[in-house]
């Protein structure tokens, strides 16, 4: 648009032009050389800027990111390659991390940022954005669920209010994950602020332009700003939304003896009162605003949910300041008939969802559905004021949306669990474990989607939602055989009559420490520590009439693991199992003719070799 | 505001364009003109209500062949499509609704035989909307239309904008000979900020053998009789339209990214004649 006058006359007659042009060197102002940081918009042209770095996100595989000199835009030099890895990739879940400037920069000269992007399939990318330094990201900025695909094409990214970025360090970041849970490549090329002469002002938005209305809430209590954003006109006439940090705002209170507002935005409510909320970004009123009715004081917890101290590999975490958070799309749904208010508030520095008037609240993920079948156990601490005596009580419940990932379909599972007292407890902080095993209605959790809280206690505060494994075992039962009773001679099954007198800790010199630990009721032979071990038959047994061996067995840690089956001399002979098992149980059934030459008329002993921690059951000779 | 589907430039005024310091300013020596009112709307009156009937008039519906556009616009004269503003403005707002038959409504209003002038400056003060297939303009049609029909009753369109290109504006005439694909027409384009974000004003000076164009003051095209491939229609009295289309050929179709609603929002339409 800037060569309108010399490239829309090509070959008729023109005006002709005087030009004069008078000095354009710098400006200098006597006395005035603030250093400042440099007014460099460049980020990625064909190398890195010299003062960038990139670091990794947490749990993302750190190889995603690499230059590439082959695929680049324009056939330029060189491009940034993002890998997006596979699900449950063993090297990272997902692809993300930042690129920040070691010194700093001037971006308030710019509007934008600039890049072109490419993928080798059509797909969604999670996050890509600026602002994110490492450090408190005052500043940042997040274009959400950027559509790309084979071409190249540009995008844009406007800066809120570029005055504020005097002295940015977070030039670029990107976190994404794998699409149906395939892996991708994408590709980035001449990422630079620059100023779009053609972009339109950037209007903000808070509450994603909502006027929400607070109808009670007491002294004391603090609220955060929610839904904040900004909108711009693009050069092609449509409009981007973009996340915006709370920073770029400037937050007012129509009655600061009510409520007041920090820079963060978070509402403090000082004093029994209304009061409405407004923000701006720049010179403009934001869209949206929160309108707010105080009395009394609120009952709060007085100390932060007991801190997790669970290892983060084994944690799927959607709220707790201990963890990096998988995307949640609301913790509020607000479904038709719900009549639950939230809001997010901190108690003693920690981040605590606050509900109240809580008859039941949706809490949805399913933008981003939650892989929890290596997860064990699912865990939330609640506190509320109310009092608790049964049948008081709160709902939990998980929803799957199944192998379509979407709501309906026919593949939809669910389960609700119910905590009551004494369980439940009044003005203290209640950390529930329940192992993922007992919500049974939930055949599947590889497409967790939703969590749904109810109940009959209308204050609850919940922090520390999280899913987790726990090292030491299955999480459920093996499965139960089912083969006829009249097929099979059981040595080790709760589903059969055993084998009597079998002793399944004979002192063969091994070292290993046999224990029968129950999983839900069903005993099951835990070998800790295994180097061998053997099982004496209570009485030897002849199974040259039955086709195979069957057991059931589950192994985190072996790397080793060889079932015998022996007869007298002693004859014995070995059968490999692979290890370990990965998520959960592995059953097989081994054909006898591979313990070959063991005497199948006269088997008197079985043994297992191997290492770790292995768990078995239904132990078996079948027809 | 018949499409002009190809490019056309022509001769213009020399000027002098003096690019002082860094704000690279062009200035224009321009011809010295004494304007007197003959007619204006600034559009003040209550809030939600309708323009001046004594000034304005309406099209309404979708015309033959969408104006003969291929438009997508119902027009009417609802206050959602057609309303003061309160505070002095005009609002003509295009909205992505069912009505009637159209995906769309918008409004055009025009003072045919109200008002019409031949000669003299034409200018309004607008801040135009944007979007993929939204088309606003403000523009002239020749009085005798119903006897002679269009083309060769002339058109003059002082401001057109393709809502995908919000920081250009066209401005173009239409006549016997050079209408539609072969309207005599010039871009002009805001070197920084675009046409959505504030209010610009648009004019033309108009006399015998003479049509220059003007935004901001900045006269960016003259058309004259040597210019056209056909003849001079514009000694007569032309009405003035506003209105934001929907659609159409010239400017393309809406699509899932069109922001709806869409305003034209009118300061004031002030005609001058030369004394």
């Amino acid at each position: 648009m800037k060569t309108l006058l010399s490239n829309l006359c090509p070959g008729s007659i023109c005006l002709s032009l005087v030009l004069l042009l008078a000095g354009c060197g710098d400006r200098m102002v006597d006395g005035l050389s603030a250093p400042g940081y440099p007014k460099r918009g460049q980020v990625f042209i064909d190398d890195f800027e010299s003062d960038l770095v990139y670091a990794a996100f947490g749990g993302s595989d750190v190889k995603a990111f690499q230059v590439d000199y082959t695929t680049t835009y324009n056939a330029s030099k060189a491009s940034m390659r993002y890998e997006v890895p596979d699900a449950n990739s063993p090297q990272g879940a997902y692809a993300g991390g930042a690129y920040f400037s070691k010194t700093g920069r001037d971006l308030s000269g710019f509007n934008a940022l600039t890049f072109y992007i490419k993928a080798t399939q059509s797909a969604t990318i999670d996050v890509i954005g600026f602002g994110n330094d490492f450090g408190a990201s005052s500043f940042q900025v997040a274009m959400n669920a950027l559509p790309v695909n084979t071409n190249w094409k540009k995008v844009i990214i406007p800066i809120p209010d570029p005055a504020k970025l005097s002295g940015e360090k977070g030039l670029f970041y990107y976190s994404t994950g794998p699409i149906n849970e395939k892996g991708y490549t994408f590709w980035v090329d001449e990422v630079q602020f620059e100023h779009v002469p053609d972009l339109g002002m950037c209007v903000g938005v808070i509450y994603n332009g909502e006027d929400r209305k607070v109808p009670t809430t007491e002294k004391g209590a603090s609220i955060r700003i929610e839904g904040l954003q900004a909108i711009a006109g693009l050069p092609n006439g449509t409009t981007q939304v973009i996340g915006a940090s709370p920073s770029y705002f400037m937050f007012e209170s129509s009655d600061s003896s009510v409520a007041t507002v920090s820079r963060q935005g978070i509402v403090q409510v000082l004093d029994s009162g209304n009061a409405t909320i407004t923000a701006r970004l720049g010179s403009t009123a934001a869209r949206g605003s929160l309108e707010l009715s105080a009395k009394g004081t609120a009952l709060l917890p007085t100390s932060a949910a007991p801190a997790p101290t669970l290892d983060r590999g084994n944690v799927i975490s959607l709220y707790s300041n201990a963890y990096t958070n998988v995307p949640v799309d609301t913790w509020n749904t607000r479904w038709q008939y719900s009549t639950t208010e939230s809001a997010f508030i901190k108690v003693d520095n920690d981040d605590v969802i606050r509900y109240f008037n809580l008859n039941f609240v949706g809490v949805e993920f399913s933008s981003s559905p939650i892989n929890a079948t290596p997860m064990t156990h699912f865990h939330i601490d609640v506190w509320t004021p109310d009092p608790t005596p049964s049948p008081k009580n709160i709902k939990i419940m998980l929803v799957d949306f199944g192998a379509n990932s979407v709501y309906g379909g026919g593949d939809d599972v669910s389960h609700e669990i119910t905590v009551s007292a004494p369980t439940l407890q009044s003005n203290k902080w209640v950390s529930l474990d329940i192992p993922l095993a007992s919500f049974t209605g939930l055949t599947t959790r590889a497409h967790l989607a939703q969590l749904v809280l109810s109940g009959t206690v209308s204050n609850l505060f919940v922090d520390n939602v999280y899913l987790y494994k726990t090292q030491t075992g299955p999480s459920a039962p093996a499965p139960t055989p089912t083969f006829p009773p009249g097929d099979v001679i059981s040595i080790f099954s709760d589903a059969y009559q055993n084998v009597s007198g079998t002793n399944f800790s004979p002192n063969w010199g091994q070292s290993t420490v046999v224990t029968q630990p129950s999983i839900s009721g069903n005993a099951t032979l835990l070998y800790t520590g295994l180097n061998y071990q053997g099982i004496q038959l209570g009485a030897s047994q002849n199974v040259s009439s039955y086709g195979f061996l069957h057991l059931d067995y589950y192994s985190a840690n072996a790397s080793a693991l060889q079932v015998f089956v022996i007869s007298p001399g002693p004859v014995e002979s070995a059968y490999s199992l692979p290890v370990p098992t990965g998520s959960g149980w592995k059953s097989v059934d081994i054909p006898l003719s591979a313990f070959s030459p063991v005497a199948l008329t006269n088997v008197i002993q079985l043994k297992f070799v191997g290492n770790g921690n292995v768990y078995l059951d239904n132990i078996l000779f079948r027809k | 505001m018949r499409r002009p589907l190809r490019t056309v430039c022509y001769s213009l005024v020399a000027m002098a364009l003096f690019l002082l310091g860094c704000e690279q300013q062009p200035i224009q020596s321009l011809p010295q003109r004494t304007w007197s009112l003959s007619w204006s709307d600034e559009f003040d009156g209550g809030a939600g209500s309708s323009p001046d009937t004594s000034k304005w008039t309406f099209d309404i519906g979708t015309g033959v062949n969408g104006w003969g556009n291929s438009e997508l616009e119902y027009y009417t004269n609802r206050p959602s499509n057609v309303q003061l503003s309160g505070d002095g403005h005009l609002v003509i707002t295009a909205r992505r609704e069912s009505y009637a038959g159209s995906g769309f409504t918008s409004a055009r209003l025009k003072t045919q035989g109200l008002f019409s002038q031949k000669y003299g400056r034409f200018e309004a003060k607008i801040k135009t909307p944007s979007g993929p297939g939204i088309w606003p303009a403000f523009w002239l049609l020749g009085d005798n239309i119903r006897e002679v029909s269009w083309p060769q009753c002339g058109e003059i369109d002082i401001m057109e904008q393709r809502g995908q290109q919000p920081a250009l504006t066209h401005g173009s005439v239409h006549g016997p000979g050079y209408s539609g694909a072969n309207a005599v027409t010039k871009p002009y384009a805001l070197m920084q900020g675009r046409f959505d974000a504030e209010f610009h004003v648009y004019a033309i000076e108009w006399g015998a053998d003479y049509i220059d164009f003007y935004v901001d003051n900045y006269l960016y095209q003259r058309i004259q009789p040597g210019d056209l491939s056909g003849n001079w229609v514009f000694n007569q009295p032309f009405f003035i339209i506003l209105n934001v289309a929907v659609g159409g050929n010239y400017v393309g179709y809406p699509t899932t990214a069109t922001p709806f609603p869409q305003s034209m929002i009118v300061d004031y339409v002030r005609v001058y004649t030369q004394s």
